[in-house]
């Protein structure tokens, strides 16, 4: 094992003394024995035994380390991976373009940001999110939890009672045009008040309690085992208004991205963000830009961007590894998030339209 | 600066390393640049002996010269150029990935860095039959989009599938996953375990700058000493078995309207030896396209800043009609 | 590769060596003509000397080395020095295809052959850590004496274990400098008992902090030559220098010459200023 002293997650005190008393390759500490170790370096024989049990860990782990992380796969090949990405499912949006464009809805297991301005609908998006994660699996959904991060205090009850009435709604309209039983089954625990009781919502109000309910999340996810979506809404809020320090603020947002690429995949989870717009002044003219930077904008596998265009919403993928970067129309109705109507395109203002466009698509005529 | 023990060259003796500890030589440094006859003296042992622990110390510890007309030889042979799936791109890099080289692909996000890495990923293990490691410490790995890739170059499925068991996909999500994961090829690959993994010749880091970026700041000379380890781990790597590595790295700018150069700092900026730079053609999210402009920031062959046109939607099998077309843009 | 082969080469040097009156009495060749353009007249280094190369990423300081590695083993027909060169690679960077390339464009008869009878003058070792390096300069004294044609030391570059060793230092900077400057001393040693001309690269590694140029250079550069020099190696390798060279990349040259050296020979105070471009030959002045 020839693995550097220098490359073995110890403490950098630890690491000096072992690079002081000359010790250079992991095999050599393994060799030396704990007896040895604590006698070379002058630690009590307790840390001597850790620190070898972190060399072993890291030495000989490599093959039987799936133990430590849960659930997901680290090492596999292309064609395993594949075969999970096709039977893991998406969450819906409710809004068919935006799921095209999404190649089917959110992604588990990946980070997705949505930008844009104060109300162009970015919270509407994650209330919608939250609700649709519970759909039943016979209704081609991931039956799953939600967990809401608030930073902005933008979360409103009112509109998720809409939105989940809305949903559960639409699930008895399949149910009945069907008629499967699995569906009248499901259908059963899939209520208003299901719903509302597996959104676990935590409210933040500065930087600190957002790190550290992030790095708490670990925990919370292993109790609670069903959440499927993490939506941390206003990302940018609490960085943006107590920080001086640009250097502090990226290392703690890498840190951060770090944490939710890896509950994202331990715990086969959606993370979802929201971040808001900020100008650029540039050479010749100033754009409108994600905030946090550009440095954050790797953070995100999945980057949306919802604008304005006159009156009407759209959505653009600005970052995706899979789909390519395209434009949509959606709408906020009274229902939630949703497509453009193709006869109420031009004048949605959001309040006019009663009928939510359904899917899939049959349901349509049956209600009409 | 590895530690004197009984058994590490012959003729060196538990007695003799005690006598020399007493007398302040602990390890194989102390030994070598000690004087000798100093030493013959102090710790009462033969001089020839000790002249003789040296020689076979330094034999052991130092690297050895090799001759330039040897080496040379030695690389003709072993040195291959790989596709990486796009015309362009080759062309920008002097026909190809060179093995034994670093070659970083820099720029802002969504500028097609991963999809890059796809490409070569799929050309590698398609065209050539030959394996990928693909490291992801992004979550950005998708393999459907490696398998449209795939579907795009070849109709038969059993060579898209054998294509697909070809690339070994590993999750790291920090440095010391990163090691770790690197410390496993190297074992496999000197001993030549290569069951499951067959004649290797890419290793992918998507990308480089998540796992440094949270360990810079603060204590700055940790978070860069565990850089420069994980560089030089890239490096021998290349270099000993003949691969080539790609890694991806973000970018900064030291003001709004300065040049782009790559992130995580000076330091790293020496490290690969081939850099290519991705920036969107529109350079705004505004007006997106599948365009991209990739140029040589780096090069050991040919010259910096010539540019050239990529196209990262290449090989895909979305059904268009699927999309609504983009309105009022 | 092997060492049979040195030892080889050694016998046939030593044998075509020992009745060459040319040579100075130490029997190292003279150097004199290494690279006029980069010193100034009178400072053209002789043996002995210690000449760091500075600067960022980028701006030329390995192709300048392969320049004078070229130069150093093309035979004297074709112009060269034809003695021969110990390069001591520590950041796995040296790129023998670029060199060959270099060569190949710099022979008359760029064969095969003759590429590598050049080669068989060059010796490349590589170094994984600090430790390893100071064993192998250590070990590199015998293979100096056997060659005494071997007389020119080229490592690139100094700088490379500067993070590694500073964290496993902790926070004795004792501990920190202690390998380096072991090499620092050594290679003194090596320099001056062989007769031997050292190029070393050391990188940019940080800022320059205000004012910390001030006091390592003999005399204030012009302005326009604002080196970004901030030295952080250790004490020992700052006073063995004899010559130090700062490679810059010219922002906006409009003439085709991408690249300047400031030469500054520390004794004499002399300074040179000279743009130099990179093309497929190499280094052009």
């Amino acid at each position: 094992m020839q693995r550097e002293v220098g490359t073995l997650p110890l403490a950098p005190a630890l690491r000096a003394r072992l690079a002081a008393a000359g010790f250079q390759t992991a095999q050599e500490l393994l060799d030396t024995g704990p007896c040895g170790l604590s006698k070379e370096i002058g630690i009590s024989r307790e840390e001597a035994l850790e620190a070898l049990q972190v060399v072993r860990q890291e030495c000989h782990g490599d093959s039987a380390r799936t133990a430590g992380g849960s659930g997901a796969t680290r090492k596999c090949t292309a064609l395993e991976l594949l075969e999970e990405e096709q039977t893991q499912g998406f969450i819906i949006t409710f809004c068919s373009a935006l799921d095209n464009i999404l190649g089917g809805g959110v992604q588990l297991t990946k980070i997705t940001e949505i930008c844009g301005a104060p109300g162009v609908g970015k919270t509407q998006l994650c209330m919608q999110l939250a609700v649709d994660v519970q759909i039943p699996e016979c209704f081609g959904g991931v039956a799953g939890e939600a967990v809401f991060i608030d930073t902005e205090g933008s979360f409103m009850v009112d509109r998720v009672v809409d939105i989940a009435a809305a949903c559960v709604q639409h699930c008895h309209l399949i149910a009945e045009a069907q008629q499967e039983e699995d569906h009248g089954k499901a259908l059963e625990t899939f209520s208003l008040e299901n719903i509302l009781s597996h959104i676990y919502y935590f409210r933040c109000r500065d930087y600190t309690e957002l790190l550290a309910q992030v790095y708490l999340l670990p925990e919370f996810l292993s109790e609670h085992s069903k959440v499927r979506l993490v939506v941390i809404d206003g990302i940018a809020f609490p960085f943006r208004h107590d920080f001086e320090d640009l250097a502090l603020r990226t290392r703690l947002l890498n840190g951060l991205a770090q944490q939710l690429i890896i509950t994202a995949n331990e715990h086969r989870a959606a993370v979802v963000l929201t971040n808001q717009m900020t100008t650029r002044i540039g050479q010749s003219q100033s754009t409108l830009v994600p905030a946090l930077g550009e440095s954050w904008g790797h953070a995100a596998t999945v980057r949306l961007i919802f604008h304005w265009n006159n009156t009407q919403r759209l959505a653009t993928l600005y970052k995706s590894p899979s789909q390519k970067e395209s434009t949509i129309a959606y709408d906020i109705t009274p229902h939630g998030f949703r497509d453009v109507q193709p006869s109420a395109g031009t004048a949605s203002t959001g309040g006019t339209e009663l009928n939510p466009r359904k899917r899939p698509r049959t349901e349509e005529e049956k209600q009409q | 600066m590895v530690v004197l023990r009984a058994g590490l060259c012959p003729g060196l003796t538990e007695d003799m390393i005690q006598l020399l500890r007493d007398n302040g030589i602990r390890t194989v440094v102390d030994f070598v640049s000690s004087d000798l006859e100093d030493v013959a003296q102090k710790c009462s042992l033969s001089y020839k002996a000790l002249v003789a622990v040296r020689r076979v110390l330094l034999a052991q510890f130092s690297a050895f010269p090799a001759n330039g007309a040897d080496l040379y030889e030695e690389l003709k042979s072993s040195t291959a150029i790989l596709p990486t799936g796009s015309p362009s791109l080759d062309q920008l890099l002097d026909s190809g990935l060179y093995t034994g080289e670093v070659m970083e692909l820099m720029g802002a996000p969504g500028t097609g860095k991963t999809q890059v890495c796809l490409g070569i990923a799929a050309s590698v293990s398609l065209g050539l039959k030959q394996h990928v490691l693909f490291l992801d410490s992004t979550g950005g790995f998708t393999a459907s989009r490696l398998y449209q890739m795939l579907q795009a170059q070849t109709e038969d499925e059993e060579e898209q599938l054998e294509a697909l068991q070809r690339v070994q996909v590993q999750r790291v999500f920090n440095i010391y996953e990163v090691l770790r994961a690197l410390q496993g090829l190297r074992d496999r690959l000197s001993q030549q375990v290569l069951s499951s993994m067959g004649p290797l010749k890419v290793v992918v880091l998507d990308s480089v700058s998540a796992v440094i970026y949270p360990l810079l700041g603060g204590r700055q000379s940790e978070g860069l000493a565990l850089m420069m380890q994980l560089s030089r781990e890239l490096k021998t790597l290349a270099r000993e078995f003949s691969l080539a590595v790609v890694v991806t790295n973000q970018v900064t700018r030291d003001s709004s309207s300065g040049p782009l150069k790559p992130a995580l700092g000076r330091s790293w900026s020496f490290v690969p030896s081939t850099r290519v730079l991705l920036e969107s053609k529109e350079g705004s999210w505004e007006r997106s396209s599948t365009q991209r402009a990739a140029s040589l920031a780096k090069s050991p062959r040919q010259p910096t800043g010539i540019q050239v046109e990529l196209d990262i939607g290449n090989g895909d099998v979305l059904d268009p009609s699927l999309v609504t077309p983009t309105q009022g843009l | 590769m092997t060492a049979g082969c040195l030892g080889e080469c050694s016998i046939w040097h030593q044998g075509r060596y020992s009745g060459d009156t040319e040579h100075p009495s130490n029997g190292r060749s003279s150097l004199k003509n290494l690279e006029p353009c980069l010193f100034a007249e009178e400072g053209s280094p002789v043996h002995g000397d210690v000449i760091e190369f500075h600067g960022p990423e980028g701006t030329g300081k390995t192709e300048m080395l392969y320049h004078l590695l070229a130069r150093c083993i093309i035979p004297k027909a074709q112009g060269g020095l034809e003695v021969e060169v110990m390069f001591v690679d520590t950041d796995y960077h040296f790129d023998m295809l670029r060199l060959v390339t270099i060569l190949e464009n710099r022979l008359a008869q760029g064969t095969e052959e003759m590429i590598k009878q050049c080669l068989g003058r060059l010796f490349l070792v590589s170094c994984s850590s600090s430790t390893q390096l100071l064993l192998t300069l250590y070990s590199l004294e015998n293979l100096f004496c056997a060659h005494p044609s071997l007389c020119v030391l080229l490592l690139d570059s100094l700088s490379a274990f500067y993070w590694i060793d500073r964290s496993n230092g902790g926070e004795s900077l004792t501990l920190q400098e202690m390998n380096l400057k072991k090499c620092a001393n050594f290679l003194e040693k090596l320099v001056t008992q062989h007769h031997l001309i050292l190029f070393a690269t050391t990188q940019t590694l940080m800022q320059k902090s205000a004012n910390s140029a001030e006091g390592f250079l003999p005399l204030k550069l012009p302005h326009e030559t604002d080196t970004d020099y901030r030295p952080y190696l250790c004490k020992s390798w700052q006073q063995m220098v004899t010559h130090r060279m700062f490679f810059s990349k010219q922002c906006n040259s409009a003439s085709s010459k991408g690249f300047t050296v400031v030469s500054c020979h520390l004794k004499r105070n002399q300074i040179v200023k000279r743009s130099f471009s990179v093309a497929e030959c190499g280094v052009q002045f």
